[in-house]
């Protein structure tokens, strides 16, 4: 029998749980993964195709993706399909739960942009006179932040901003304002107090910075490590005598066989609504009554679209159009900043692109010519703004609705706030100015923006605190009810930022890892 | 919608499975990670079966070696055309042209009609969840209604001045893809345009025609027509119960 207890269990394969497996396992520590989808093989599983080649010539399959908008049909087989896991919300409060269960998950596919949460977000309580502040500071995470760039290779531009932290890029990126519209759009944001930045972003290796290249093969190497594929974790067990986690039961997803597996301790790191469904069917760590509760994640949208009259007709002259710039966080930074909202929101602008069909009212050979007149002639802003997490925005446990292996799933009830709306406005409001301020012909402001969930980057169902009756995890990423349980993904925000969160999430779980090594070493766990 | 860092993003995802596609680094740590493969020859859990029991029914077809070599076959494109089951007649008619009107063959590129994406779209929609359904024939039916009550003949019949008296009303920018129209044939209208421009830029008769290097009409056939992309196939797919 190849059974045998393990140190720690680590339920899921992402950044979060690849970065505890890394971490763990180079002390000397032995960990069992289970993760709940296949191992994707790249050559076999992918094939290069003309659309016309595919079932539904690009559509997708009607009703296998409704909610992933960033699906196609070329991708579809990337994501969960919601028909085999369901979720379910109210019809008034459409949420895009966007989920991958490859090995790696959602570590294979995201966008690779990389910033550090600011104090203006751990802080949040005192910046934003309401809701609540997380039990650290950047100073706490910094150190960690720090070794998970150079693991991921962040590049990026200092900037010296505190809501814009610098980090330790492996390499620096040039403000690049060659273009006359990028020159145009640094002359305009000065005197209205808006910094210009880049993007920074993770190089990875071959372009790909997931756990399955950066994290789980340092794991693999210890010979600490034991990876189980398409394992569904139906529930975390407990010792009755105890109360402490003993281990796992989980299903395989071919035969739906049902398995326990033993531990010391359980680190849950599926990502936050996995996990948080998890720990909900398990009945476990929630005597504070919050898991669950103050879901949130981030607004994408906005849509500000302008032309350069110059550049109309194709007839731009060389050095006008191109370029992009990066705008960090820029309101509600002072006491003085007093707007219709709190927190704050990024932007980015680009140079030289065109309108789409949809952005007129017109058909035929109308539309052909706005199309053309207008093509290449476009400057663009869109934003990620910070939703404000709120108890009432929650998850619970649907009884009535299994998924394929008998697992109940998640009802989702998120509503945004007129904080949200006001937000969006503002952004709009300030790409608009910007832009006829340029001079530039603006045809297309919508203040609008994709439901909760879009962004990908939900978090907040188990967030942490220094006091158990408000919050599920302690500073730790430990549970504080059970003292041998972690949750070391997005869950544990307490507030998301503008931010894409993956360095926080891998800098906390870095964090988190250490701290149960040391619990283990002192026999306190 | 995509704005200018999501069209680097895209940009950067393809370059990644592009990358992923050539660089040696993944499949070799994926192979890294498997079982080392059985020997060649050896037939499908010989390890085990020459302890007698439960064998069963393995080991039988190809046999060893590599198998034959692959016959080659051809798509269901490249041999008929798709029979439209799901609309009324009077609604196919009306759909014919609309998708004539919004996307008509222009500059050698071939349109709606010649790429079958009519027949297509009565496909799609009819494997579709309701609500589409209904968007559709409801809008289709309005059509004609509008038709009827001011020419008094089918939308499919009438001229091109009559047909713009008819959809120019219900026409609608819409700059925000979730913002649809709440006029239910407004929204119809909407979601047709986008539609019939996708079925027609996706289809084999417009990648053959070199249509896919003309771009200009948006949707999202250009990049994808001629040239191929990276599909993923089903993933080590389940048994459904």
């Amino acid at each position: 029998m190849a059974i045998k207890d393990y140190d720690v269990l680590i339920v899921g394969s992402g950044h979060s749980g690849g970065m505890a497996a890394k971490i763990l396992t180079e002390k000397g520590i032995s960990c069992l993964m289970l993760n709940a989808g296949p191992e994707a093989d790249y050559a076999k599983d992918r094939v290069a195709k003309p659309v016309y080649e595919m079932p539904f010539h690009g559509f997708n399959k009607p009703g296998r993706l409704s909610h992933v908008t960033q699906a196609n049909e070329a991708n579809s087989e990337q994501w969960v399909d919601e028909t085999e896991v369901p979720y379910t919300a109210p019809p008034d409060a459409p949420y895009n739960w966007v989920r991958v269960r490859l090995l790696g998950g959602r570590s294979l596919f995201w966008s690779r942009q990389s910033f550090r949460l600011s104090d203006f977000e751990f802080n949040a309580a005192e910046i934003d006179g309401k809701g609540d502040s997380w039990p650290i500071r950047l100073a706490d995470l910094a150190p960690y932040y720090s070794r998970v760039e150079q693991i991921f290779r962040v590049s990026g531009r200092k900037e010296g901003l505190p809501q814009f932290p610098d980090g330790d890029f492996v390499s620096q990126t040039n403000l690049n304002l060659s273009s006359g519209v990028m020159q145009k759009i640094s002359e305009l944001a000065k005197p209205r107090g808006i910094p210009l930045s880049t993007m920074r972003s993770s190089a990875g290796i071959n372009g790909l910075a997931s756990s399955i290249n950066l994290l789980l093969p340092d794991a693999m190497a210890t010979g600490k490590l034991q990876i189980v594929s398409n394992a569904i974790v139906r529930e975390v067990t407990t010792d009755k005598s105890t109360g402490l986690v003993n281990g796992v039961h989980y299903l395989d997803r071919h035969s739906r066989r049902e398995m326990h597996a033993k531990a010391r301790v359980v680190v849950v790191a599926a990502g936050t609504l996995e996990s948080t469904r998890l720990l909900m069917n398990s009945g476990l760590a929630n005597s504070s009554g919050v898991m669950g509760h103050y879901l949130h994640d981030q607004i994408y949208g906005v849509r500000v679209l302008a032309s350069v009259p110059e550049a109309q007709d194709g007839k731009a002259p060389p050095g006008l159009m191109g370029g992009n710039v990066f705008i960090p966080r820029f309101r509600n930074l002072t006491k003085e900043d007093k707007r219709n909202f709190i927190k704050g929101y990024c932007m980015m602008i680009g140079g030289g692109g065109s309108p789409v069909a949809t952005d007129f009212a017109e058909y035929g050979e109308e539309l052909q010519k706005k199309l053309t007149h207008y093509a290449g002639s476009c400057v663009s802003a869109s934003i990620y703004g910070e939703r404000v997490p709120r108890f009432e925005n929650h998850v619970s446990i649907n009884k009535t609705v299994n998924d394929e292996w008998g697992i109940p799933v998640l009802h989702i009830e998120v509503r945004d706030s007129p904080n949200e709306i006001n937000q969006a406005k503002d952004a709009a409001d300030t790409a608009e100015e910007l832009f006829k301020s340029a001079g530039w012909e603006v045809i297309v402001k919508t203040d609008r923006y994709h439901p909760p969930g879009y962004s990908i980057h939900e978090v907040g169902t188990c967030r942490m605190g220094d006091n158990p009756k408000t919050s599920v995890l302690n500073k730790w990423n430990q549970s504080h009810d059970i003292k041998n349980l972690f949750v070391v993904d997005g869950a544990a925000f307490v507030t998301c930022g503008w931010q894409n969160p993956t360095m926080t999430i891998s800098a906390l779980s870095m964090r988190a890892s250490e701290r149960l090594a040391e619990l283990m070493k002192q026999g306190d766990v | 919608m995509v704005g200018p860092f999501d069209s680097i993003t895209i940009m950067k995802r393809r370059r990644f499975m592009q990358a992923l596609a050539a660089a040696p680094a993944v499949p070799a740590l994926i192979a890294q990670q498997a079982p080392a493969p059985p020997a060649p020859g050896a037939a499908p859990g010989a390890s085990g079966a020459g302890r007698g029991g439960r064998g069963g029914r393995g080991g039988g077809g190809f046999g060893g070696g590599e198998g034959p070599a692959l016959i080659e076959v051809i798509q269901p494109d490249a041999a008929g055309d798709t029979v439209a089951r799901f609309f009324t007649t009077a609604q196919f008619n009306a759909l014919k042209k609309l998708g004539d009107t919004f996307m008509p063959a222009v500059n050698g590129a071939p349109g709606a009609l010649e790429c079958g994406a009519p027949e297509f779209l009565d496909f799609l929609i009819g494997v579709s969840p309701a609500d589409r359904k209904q968007l559709y024939r409801g809008g289709l039916d309005a059509l004609n209604a509008h038709a009827t009550a001011k020419f008094a003949k089918p939308f499919a019949d009438l001229d091109a001045k009559q047909i713009d008296a008819v959809i120019r009303p219900l026409l609608v920018a819409t700059p925000w893809a979730l913002d649809a129209p709440k006029d239910p044939v407004m929204h119809f209208i909407a979601s047709f345009r986008t539609d019939i421009s996708e079925a027609t830029r996706n289809s084999r008769a417009w990648a053959e025609s070199g249509g896919a290097g003309r771009g200009g009409r948006g949707g999202r056939g250009g990049g994808i027509g001629g040239g191929g992309q990276l599909m993923w196939l089903p993933i080590d797919p389940i048994y459904k119960s």
